[in-house]
């Protein structure tokens, strides 16, 4: 299992960003291997979400924000003029911190997604496709007597997987994950991350989170940022038990953070 | 002493009270074992709400309550002196009298005069009154709270409870006026509608209410059906909704979804200035630029347009509400959480298609309120009907006609010399009062609608 080499999804170089003069991230060199869980850890204001924005380029929104390095998806360099930073988007889905259901019934919910891209041509196959993502986010049984509900009546953790839900109804390569659990209780929590080890069978999966114990739970690899540098990249349970950096042993001993 | 400064005299003395106070408290405090219950400025503020309302509510009541009591005390006088006076008779008398005493006229009648006379004696012992205890009031209880501080009660809570009195004051007085205008327009409308039909006027087509030139001319009973005036008034905010909806609308999506902050910068303020121009200023300009130049289009398309038509007064009505949709659609727009934006446009949405299927559904019940509330000021809008749109009353829903509006109406049956007690005149309070009905129920159904669909949408 350790030996096996994976395909790489993403591969990034010397990635640096700043907002307006100052700098979040600082030259981040990061592969990233398809079909695992990635974990960014790291003190708060690292650079880890900042990082996790650039690989969707959700960091676009932002109007000060200027990225500078090189990210390449599946070979292709995404910031790249020929790159549409929709198309893009649609292919690397996002799951956010808050969870940000549209006020919308769950079945628009989950259909917004593929109506706009196009996917699923009548109202059959959206069924099939709204009811396939709720299944596969772990939701069907819980909604699916009432899908015409709106999505903002549900509980916080019932969101969260409506929000993932609604990110794999487009059929996307890879998902982002932005301290997706942060706002959920434990018991919605563990549902989450189990969610997620299912998941990422399919898909390529990259958190951030503040807990270490949810990456050492759910991810293969996890990767230390402090200050906007990355300090140690490497298999999870060597990250937690034997890592190479100080700063790292400091960090998940607690020593600070 | 004049009304003014009792007032500046009290107001005075009120300040004196919360510097001796404060100051008071402060030393007292200073030399104080056990910790006191409020700064010294809670004294002060203590005294002088003490020193400063009493004595105030007291000048108004003297002021509103003093010359009534005179009024009432001469007319008994006259009544009792020269008994076959009527109630009209003595009410002219007393004018006479007051007229005399203040100086505007003079009378040769040595009774008048002696009357006159007393009147202002007795008028002038009221003031007197007035500002003794006025000023008795104010120096004795400023005196007795400030010469009294007990720095071990606290003054904090009592300074808080007369805070709340004095808000909730205003909110009264606030209240209390808009009852007083509407039962003051309640009770023209009802002497209108004794003279006159209430159904033939809600219901009537036809709106005539023919002015007599001279007042021995024998006009013909006006006839005073509403119909075609209030709904000339919905064609033209009819008009105007449909010049200013759009654009105000796309230009708040535009300013809060598209523009640079640099582009905003211009924009937003630019849109403020359409705002601050005077209505009169788009009055003329309705009627001395929109209008010809719609009659000149309308010309070479064949089309009869009357020189003051409902298209030109309600387009440039529109023009003056799209400031007021904007901003407030600006407002509601940028008050839609930016997590929802974030969830579409990380979906793969562009930022159109987030605006309109995510952010404009978001938003949608405070944009429904705020259109509604541009609704009511296009119909209540005055100034530039009076100058760009018809005197006419056609019933007719042709925009390129002349029409008239209640507000129009209003202003020509109330300026010049009018009498009042004459049903033309009166009609423009069944006018008024037809008009705040309509606004009325317009503003409960935004507030209903914004709130219902809100409800739906938390």
């Amino acid at each position: 299992m350790v030996d096996k080499k994976n395909n790489l999804k993403f591969k990034t170089k010397n990635v640096s960003v700043f907002y307006g003069s100052k700098q979040a991230i600082n030259k981040i060199s990061l592969d990233i291997e398809e079909k695992q869980i990635t974990a960014l850890i790291g003190p708060s204001g690292c650079g880890k979400s900042t990082f996790l924005r650039c690989l969707n380029r959700m960091n676009d929104v932002i109007s000060n924000c200027s990225v500078n390095g090189k990210i390449l998806l599946d070979g292709n360099n995404i910031y790249s003029d020929e790159i549409d930073p929709v198309l893009l988007r649609a292919k690397v889905g996002m799951v956010f911190q808050k969870p940000n259901p549209f006020p919308k019934s769950i079945f628009e919910n989950i259909a917004y997604g593929p109506r706009i891209h196009g996917i699923g041509n009548n109202r059959a196959e959206l069924t099939d496709l709204v009811h396939h993502s709720l299944e596969q986010a772990g939701l069907i049984d819980e909604v699916k007597d009432r899908l015409d509900d709106i999505a903002t009546g549900l509980s916080g953790g019932q969101q969260q997987r409506i929000c993932i839900a609604r990110a794999i109804a487009v059929n996307p390569d890879v998902i982002l994950m932005d301290e997706p659990c942060s706002a959920l209780d434990p018991i919605a929590t563990a549902k989450i991350e189990e969610l997620m080890s299912s998941l990422s069978k399919s898909y390529t999966i990259i958190i951030v989170t503040h807990s270490m114990q949810q990456a050492g739970r759910v991810s293969q690899k996890t990767a230390f940022f402090h200050m906007g540098d990355l300090i140690e990249y490497g298999e999870t349970p060597k990250i937690f038990t034997q890592p190479d950096q100080q700063k790292t042993q400091d960090y998940i001993t607690g020593r600070f953070g | 002493m004049s009304f003014s400064t009792l007032l500046l005299l009290i107001i005075a003395f009120s300040l004196c009270s919360f510097f001796f106070s404060s100051s008071s408290a402060f030393k007292k405090i200073k030399s104080a074992t056990s910790r006191p219950s409020a700064l010294p400025k809670h004294y002060g503020q203590y005294s002088l709400a003490w020193t400063l309302f009493p004595a105030f509510l007291l000048l108004i009541v003297f002021t509103i309550i003093g010359p009534i009591y005179v009024d009432n005390f001469f007319k008994q006088q006259i009544a009792l002196t020269e008994a076959s006076y009527d109630k009209a008779k003595i009410e002219l008398v007393l004018a006479m009298i007051k007229n005399i005493s203040n100086g505007s006229i003079s009378s040769d009648e040595p009774k008048i005069l002696k009357l006159a006379d007393e009147y202002s004696n007795y008028l002038s012992k009221i003031y007197l009154f007035r500002t003794l205890s006025v000023l008795l009031l104010s120096s004795i209880l400023g005196i007795i709270i400030s010469s009294n501080i007990n720095i071990l009660k606290n003054s904090r809570v009592k300074v808080e409870t007369f805070y709340r009195i004095l808000f909730f004051v205003s909110a009264v007085i606030a209240i209390f006026t808009t009852v007083g205008i509407i039962a003051s327009l309640l009770y023209e409308s009802l002497r209108f509608f004794a003279l006159y039909p209430f159904f033939d006027f809600l219901f009537g087509l036809h709106w005539a209410p023919n002015i007599a030139i001279r007042s021995d001319q024998v006009a013909a009973q006006g006839s005073f059906g509403m119909l075609p005036v209030l709904l000339g008034t919905i064609l033209v905010a009819l008009i105007a909704m449909i010049v200013a909806l759009p654009i105000g609308l796309f230009s708040a999506i535009y300013l809060a979804e598209f523009a640079s902050k640099r582009v905003r910068d211009i924009i937003k303020p630019t849109l403020e200035v359409l705002a601050g121009i005077p209505t009169v200023v788009y009055g003329y300009f309705a009627a001395l630029t929109a209008a010809p130049f719609i009659r000149k289009i309308g010309m070479t398309l064949g089309l009869d347009v009357s020189s003051e038509s409902a298209l030109a007064a309600g387009a440039v009505m529109g023009i003056m509400i799209i400031p007021f949709i904007s901003s407030l659609s600006d407002d509601i727009i940028n008050s839609v959480p930016q997590s929802l934006r974030d969830g579409s446009l990380g979906l793969g949405a562009t930022k159109a298609e987030t605006t309109i299927k995510v952010v404009l559904p978001a938003a949608f019940p405070g944009l429904v309120g705020a259109f509604l509330l541009a609704v009511s000021r296009a119909i209540g809008e005055t100034m530039i009907v009076v100058m760009a749109a018809g005197l006419s009353a056609n019933l007719t829903i042709n925009p390129l006609e002349t029409v008239t509006t209640v507000t129009v109406q209003i202003v020509s049956l109330l300026t010049g010399d009018t009498e009042f007690d004459d049903i033309k005149t009166l009609s423009a309070f069944g006018l008024g009062l037809a008009l705040f009905a309509f606004t009325l129920i317009l503003n409960v159904i935004a507030l209903v609608v914004s709130r219902r669909l809100s409800e739906q949408y938390d």
